[in-house]
C-alpha cells in the first residue's frame, strides 16, 4: 500500500510569491467606503496591491510641512498645492505622495480625481522608505508619464530630481545639495532653498 | 545642481511591495460589499487575497470522481466539504477541493469551519502542485490539520502528509495507481488510487 517515503516539504517561501488579487481603484474606493479600510490608514494602491506606508516621523512631518509652506507662498494661486493626498496614476494605481503641485482648476478637483496630466511636480519625502520611492513608485511616476518628480532623502540630505519622462523612465535626473536652490520646471521662478529644507 | 545620477532602476513587479494585509473579517466584508464577486476562485493566505488557477477539466473531474467516492464511504459519519473555505487562522483562510470535517447537526451553520473539524483535507493539483507544495502545505501543518492528500494529477500520485509536528508534517508517503489509500480517521474507507487517477 505504501510506495515511498518523500522529503519534508520545504519551508514555505513569503507570501509575496503567490498570485495577488489585485484591485481596480473603484474596489479600493469601496473599500474604504465599506470600512475594510479606515480613513486613517496610511495605505495606497499600487498595480492593484493595497501597500501600506511607512509611519511619518518628525523629521518626515516637518520636512513636509516646511515645503508645504514655501510652496504654497511661492504659487500663490497659480497652482494648488496638495499634501499627502492621492493621484489617479492609473487605473489600479493610486498612490499618496507627501506633495503635488497640481494644475490651478477652480473646482479645487473637488469632483474628480487629479490625474497625471493635472501633476506639475510630485515630490516624496523620505526617511526609511528611500528605496520604496526610488526603485517601485519612481518607475511608476515615469511610466505614467508625471513630468517632474523629486525624491527628498532625509538621511542623505538630498533632493534626487528626475523630469522630462520618455519610455517609462525619467532622462533628466539630477541631485541637489545642501547649497543649491531648486525650482520646479512648471514653475521656474519659484527658488527654494535645499540647505533650508534639509537643514543639518 | 551638482551631479547626474544614474537613472534608478526600473521594476514592474508590485511584489516586493508591504502589502496591507488583512483579516478573515475584512476578507467577508469584501464579500458582503461586492468587492469580491462570488464566482471569484480566491483565497486569504496570510492576510493575502490570492487567486487561484482556473480549474480545467481533469482538475474538475477528479474532484467530482472524489466527492462521489467520500460521500458514498462516509454516508453520515462525517460532512464532505466540496471546494470551501476552511478558517486556519485569524488571516488565512484557504479554499482545499475537498475537506472531510467531523459530523455535526448543524453542517456548521452557525461558525466557521477551523482546523479542529478537519479529519481530512485534499488538493487537486494539475498546474498549482507547487503552490499546494510550498505554500498551502506548510500552512496546513502549522494549522494542526491532521492529513492532507495532494493528488497530482500530472504525475499520477497522492502525496499523502500526516501527523503534524512544529510545523511540519511528519509521515509523508506517495501512494500510486495499484494501492488504497484511507483517511486516519476513518480507516476502514479505502479508495482505490487508480480509480481517483484513472489513465
Amino acid at each position: 500500500m505504501v510506495t515511498a517515503q518523500t522529503k519534508p516539504p520545504p519551508p514555505s517561501a513569503d507570501v509575496a510569491q503567490l498570485p495577488l488579487r489585485r484591485f481596480t481603484v473603484d474596489e479600493y474606493y469601496a473599500m474604504a467606503e465599506a470600512g475594510i479600510l479606515k480613513e486613517g490608514e496610511r495605505v495606497e494602491l499600487i498595480d492593484g496591491v493595497v501597500v501600506e506606508m511607512a509611519p511619518i516621523g518628525n523629521n518626515h512631518m516637518g520636512t513636509t510641512d516646511l515645503y508645504t509652506m514655501s510652496l504654497v507662498r511661492g504659487v500663490g494661486d497659480r497652482a494648488i498645492v496638495r499634501v499627502q493626498g492621492s493621484i489617479l496614476l492609473a487605473e489600479r494605481s493610486m498612490p499618496e505622495p507627501d506633495l503635488v503641485l497640481l494644475r490651478a482648476r477652480q473646482d479645487f478637483y473637488r469632483y474628480r480625481a487629479a490625474v497625471p496630466d493635472d501633476v506639475l511636480l510630485l515630490i516624496e519625502v523620505a526617511e526609511s522608505s528611500v528605496n520604496y520611492d526610488r526603485y517601485q513608485k519612481l518607475p511608476r511616476y515615469a511610466q505614467a508619464g508625471i513630468p517632474e518628480v523629486w525624491i527628498t532623502v532625509l538621511p542623505e540630505r538630498i533632493i534626487e530630481a528626475h523630469a522630462e519622462p520618455v519610455a517609462g523612465r525619467y532622462t533628466r535626473n539630477r541631485i541637489y545639495v545642501p547649497g543649491d536652490t531648486i525650482s520646479p520646471g512648471a514653475l521656474p521662478d519659484i527658488e527654494l532653498v535645499v540647505g533650508d529644507i534639509l537643514p543639518e | 545642481m551638482t551631479t547626474q545620477t544614474k537613472p534608478p532602476p526600473q521594476t514592474s513587479s508590485a511584489l516586493n511591495l508591504p502589502v496591507r494585509r488583512f483579516t478573515v473579517a475584512e476578507y467577508y466584508a469584501m464579500a458582503e460589499a461586492g468587492i469580491l464577486k462570488e464566482e471569484e476562485r480566491v483565497e486569504l493566505i496570510d492576510g493575502v487575497i490570492v487567486t487561484m488557477s482556473p480549474m480545467g477539466n481533469p482538475h474538475r473531474a477528479t474532484v467530482n470522481r472524489l466527492s462521489r467516492m467520500m460521500f458514498a464511504a462516509v454516508g453520515t459519519r462525517a460532512i464532505v466539504q466540496v471546494q470551501s473555505s476552511i478558517t486556519l487562522d485569524d488571516r488565512t483562510m484557504p479554499e482545499p477541493d475537498l475537506a472531510l470535517l467531523r459530523e455535526r447537526a448543524d453542517f456548521y451553520e452557525t461558525e466557521d469551519t477551523y482546523p479542529d473539524d478537519v479529519l481530512l483535507l485534499i488538493e487537486v493539483a494539475d498546474s498549482s502542485v507547487g503552490y499546494d507544495r510550498h505554500e498551502k502545505l506548510p500552512r496546513y501543518a502549522r494549522a494542526g490539520i491532521p492529513e492532507v492528500w495532494i493528488t497530482v494529477l500530472p504525475e499520477r500520485i497522492i502525496e499523502a502528509h500526516a501527523e503534524p509536528v512544529a510545523g511540519r508534517y511528519t509521515r509523508n508517503r506517495i501512494y500510486v495507481p495499484g494501492d488504497t489509500i484511507s483517511p486516519g480517521a476513518l480507516p476502514d474507507i479505502e479508495l482505490v488510487v487508480g480509480d481517483i487517477l484513472p489513465e
